[in-house]
């Protein structure tokens, strides 16, 4: 077999047990500018990433590279780095967990479409797009990418795993000026069923993304009751259920310390970690090999769970729930698709509803705005005013600020126009109070 | 490495089709990680990236791709899939491979490989314990880390032109968290350099950088709300480069500007800042960060003058982006790795000394904001619109810093800004920083001396600034 050198020379140096994880992947991508294909990619990749335990301690070691030449190198490392390791957690290499689920993430049908296919889709958006309004001055750019990927786990304890997965990204950005003003906007569709693709659908969208900004200004500086979009609750929420993460936890240094069982958000609010979910994002089994489940973190309100890989579990004397995440020297933890319980009500029925406040579309810079250990945040925004309980003119250069937990107990109503991106699914809602930087 | 003989081969191969560039980006790196969490070795890591980029270009096209199958095969098969991309006739033969010359501005002198694992800790654990020493109770995590990274480079291409680079960098990091019953805030420092390991001892101490992480954690627990609206806002020396990097530096790089796609496109000889302003890009500082000696393509790294007294000179170009600007690449070509295709990226990107004090800006302010430490920000190049954070932020009231306030954020639209520097101090200094774009996540510095914009619109919670 390819890997015996490696895990019999693993067992000769006296590393008890060793792990191998094989990522593969295959990439192309394309872009358009002008009407002319401006960037062709096109790539095979591979990336190997080895644990082993050494008295006690954990050792790894990643490479892009395999050979058996490189194998008394890669155990060299391992013992070097695991030797210095001086804190306790326990460690795993793990033996497997009793049952699986399966799912496909592969469709074979999107390998068997052309690129030459592919490529008319991307010259049809970038027509339809410019044809939609004259405030459409230029398309920025077009794009179509595709990637097939695979994940292999093999460990000395006969854990042998693998999942294989596809899917396209396509992508469009425009720039629509009036008077002095140019706005930038865009949208995307991602899946691995391209017969699903609606371009009319996607080129109407990064249309109105842009065209929508056009003619904005601030708005006055003050506390203001809004609706948040699909995209700024999925930002905001995905970072606020980031404290579920049990080594934070652990540290101290989470929102959630000591809240399990409590309520950490408004009623409304119940969000899952959906990685059975039939989603090109699906995945049967977690970085350290134990099997995924779908689970609630909160529901009504209530923190359900940590969430744990095998290191934090053992010291919660909990089992992991399959949230491991990059296993290298150290293993993480993380969401796999978070989706969000929609509620009832229609965008025109929480914009009633609010009657006078602002519609947040889209906010920016979470690295530099959004500290998630405080849970403050600071962010550059996009969105509308709301007026006599209607999306009234777009706001411009408005910064929107305020605390996760209090914004996340401030949410009174919910809408039903969940809508999917990369990685999670989620709707609008309405929270009582956001502070608006403007004028 | 791949031998010359071999290159030529596989640049015959990708030429066939009638490209009228073809390039080989090599690349072998190898890095050592190592993290010291609450006093205690955490995680000690290694890795090795190693691949080849193979780029075509013809005309405005440009063909991109790479393996990390090195052998004869694999090249030629990746310069097989990559020419069907282009159906002409052969333009170009390479017939031989002479190497560029050239001094190298940023030598090792002494590697990285051979700094223990052994002195790494010992070295990391300084700071640790300085801030174990402090004996706070608000201090409820605490991590410092070291990283060193080798590269080996080459790069071969059409034009008959090889060479090869060995390149070392090294970053040393310390991030504290503090929590007090009204909340929890974090600290964060990160010094890094192109220089052998006596930089980690003789020009910044980590003992020095350790303190400062946990004193804005600590300090930002007493902070106020900092409040919101429009106001002067002084920016500190340093770090606080990274309002010109995102508002300024990203729009002027041939990747948006050849396609008329930024804000200063065509602008070049035209007022874009106030007179007080002078920037510049400059790879050739030996050993700093974001220095280059040569770029991806085999330009130099060059000190270019992107704005002078206001008015805009020049861009961070690339050879491909350049065709569009019927200029040549003037060192600006960067990536990450040989996964990424490269573009025009900024390398050391700072305005230039002006004339006042750092004592008169604040002196000169009645009531403002003045930031000094930053978390970083992003920018849309075409539309100009920015935003950064600041860590570490004070009130400025009658001439005089008063009292601290987190959690501000800084947005507007670069153009205007720019505008709006009304005083430009003597004290320039260097931030080191990753900048992440479309050719991947690549060393920058930010830099600047402190300087005061009349206005700019300022995100908290603070309510109005009083």
């Amino acid at each position: 077999m390819k890997y015996d050198k490696l895990f019999s020379l693993a067992k000769e140096r006296g590393i008890d047990q060793i792990e191998l994880a094989v990522s593969t992947s295959k990439d192309l991508s394309f872009s358009l500018f002008h009407g002319e294909v401006d960037s062709y990619n096109s790539s095979n990749s591979s990336s190997y990433m080895i644990r082993g335990i050494y008295n006690g301690k954990l050792g790894s070691v990643s490479s892009d590279v395999y050979s058996n030449d490189l194998v008394e190198y890669f155990i060299n490392e391992i013992i070097n780095n695991a030797k210095f390791i001086e804190n306790d957690d326990p460690v795993f290499i793990y033996k497997g967990s009793e049952k699986y689920k399966k799912i496909n993430t592969y469709n074979k049908d999107l390998e068997k479409i052309s690129v030459d296919e592919k490529l008319a889709k991307l010259h049809e958006l970038e027509d339809k797009i410019k044809a939609i309004d004259s405030r459409i001055v230029e398309i920025e750019s077009v794009e179509y990418s595709e990637s097939v990927s695979s994940e292999t786990i093999i460990n000395s304890n006969g854990l042998k795993l693998s999942q294989k997965n596809n899917y396209f990204f396509i992508y469009g950005a425009a720039l629509a000026k009036e008077g002095e003003q140019t706005k930038s906007g865009g949208d995307y569709r991602l899946g691995n069923d391209f017969s699903k693709l609606n371009i009319d659908e996607l080129a109407k969208d990064i249309a109105d993304d842009t065209l929508n900004q056009l003619g904005g200004e601030p708005c006055q500086s003050g506390a203001y009751k809004a609706v948040l979009g699909p995209q700024v609750v999925k930002a905001l929420l995905n970072a606020y259920i980031s404290s579920a993460i049990a080594e934070d936890v652990q540290k101290n240094s989470s929102l959630f310390v000591g809240k399990l069982g409590q309520k950490v958000a408004s009623r409304h609010i119940t969000v899952e970690d959906k990685p059975l979910a039939r989603t090109i994002f699906a995945r049967y089994f977690d970085d350290e090999g134990v099997a995924t489940y779908n689970k609630a973190i909160i529901k009504n309100g209530v923190l359900q769970t940590y969430l744990y890989n095998l290191t934090t579990a053992a010291k919660d004397g909990v089992e992991s729930t399959g949230n491991a995440q990059g296993a290298g020297s150290k293993v993480y933890t993380g969401t796999w698709y978070t989706e969000m319980k929609p509620g009832k009500k229609s965008q025109e029925e929480l914009f009633k509803e609010v009657g006078e406040g602002v519609y947040i579309t889209e906010v920016q810079g979470l690295h530099a705005g959004l500290n998630p250990r405080s849970g403050n945040f600071s962010l550059q925004s996009t969105g509308f005013l709301i007026k006599d309980g209607k999306k009234d003119r777009p706001l411009d250069i408005i910064t929107v600020s305020g605390n996760l937990v209090s914004l996340f107990n401030d949410v009174t109503a919910v809408g039903n126009d969940s809508r999917e991106s990369i990685g999670g699914k989620f709707p609008s809602v309405i929270v009582k109070k956001i502070n608006v930087g403007g004028k | 490495m791949i031998s010359k003989s071999l290159a030529i081969i596989v640049l015959n191969k990708a030429l066939e089709t009638g490209a009228d560039y073809a390039e080989i980006f090599y690349e072998n790196s190898s890095g050592n990680g190592l993290t010291i969490e609450n006093g205690k070795v955490s995680t000690s890591s290694s890795g090795i990236t190693s691949g080849v980029g193979l780029r075509l270009l013809k005309e405005n096209r440009c063909v991109y791709g790479y393996t990390s199958d090195l052998s004869k095969k694999g090249l030629l098969s990746l310069a097989d899939s990559l020419n069907k991309s282009f159906n002409g006739d052969r333009l170009i033969t390479v017939t031989k491979l002479d190497m560029i010359k050239g001094k190298n501005r940023n030598p090792i002198t002494k590697s990285y490989k051979e700094f223990s694992l052994e002195d790494r800790i010992a070295l990391v654990k300084e700071g640790t314990e300085e801030i174990a020493s402090l004996n706070d109770p608000r201090i409820v995590r605490y991590i410092g880390s070291f990283i060193s990274n080798h590269r080996s480079v080459a790069v071969f291409n059409s034009k008959g032109k090889w060479f090869k680079r060995d390149t070392e960098f090294a970053r040393l990091f310390y991030s504290v968290v503090t929590m007090d019953e009204n909340g929890m805030e974090t600290g964060f420092e990160a010094p890094g350099c192109q220089q052998d390991v006596s930089f980690f001892y003789n020009k910044v101490h980590a003992r020095e950088i350790a303190k400062k992480a946990a004193e804005v954690a600590l300090i930002n627990l007493n902070a106020k709300e900092c409040p919101s609206g429009k106001m002067p806002v002084i920016i500190g020396n340093g770090w606080g480069g990274v309002l010109f990097h995102e508002a300024c530096g990203h729009a002027l790089e041939a990747s948006s500007v050849s396609k008329g796609l930024s804000c200063f496109s065509g602008k070049q000889g035209q007022q874009i800042a106030s007179p007080l302003v002078t920037a510049l890009d400059d790879s050739t500082i030996p050993g700093e960060w974001g220095s280059i000696d040569i770029d991806d393509e085999g330009n130099f790294g060059t000190k270019r003058v992107l704005i002078k007294d206001g008015i805009l000179m020049d861009f961070m170009i690339d050879d491909f982006n350049g065709r569009r600007m019927n200029r040549e690449g003037n060192g600006s070509c960067r990536r990450q790795n040989y996964k990424y295709c490269p573009t025009s990226r900024m390398s050391n990107t700072y305005i230039a000394n002006g004339k006042s004090t750092k004592e008169e800006i604040i002196a000169a302010t009645k009531l403002g904001l003045y930031c000094v430490g930053f978390n970083g920000g992003s920018v849309n190049p075409a539309t100009g619109e920015f935003n950064f954070g600041a860590s570490e932020a004070y009130i400025v009231r009658d001439g005089k810093i008063c009292e601290p306030v987190k959690g501000a954020t800084l947005i507007g639209k670069g153009e205007e800004i720019l505008k709006n520097i009304d005083m430009v101090g003597n004290d320039c200094a260097f931030g080191q920083g990753m900048c992440g774009a479309s050719s991947g996540s690549i060393r920058t510095n930010v830099g600047q001396p402190t300087i005061r914009v009349k206005e700019i619109t300022v995100g908290g919670r603070g309510g109005e600034l009083k």
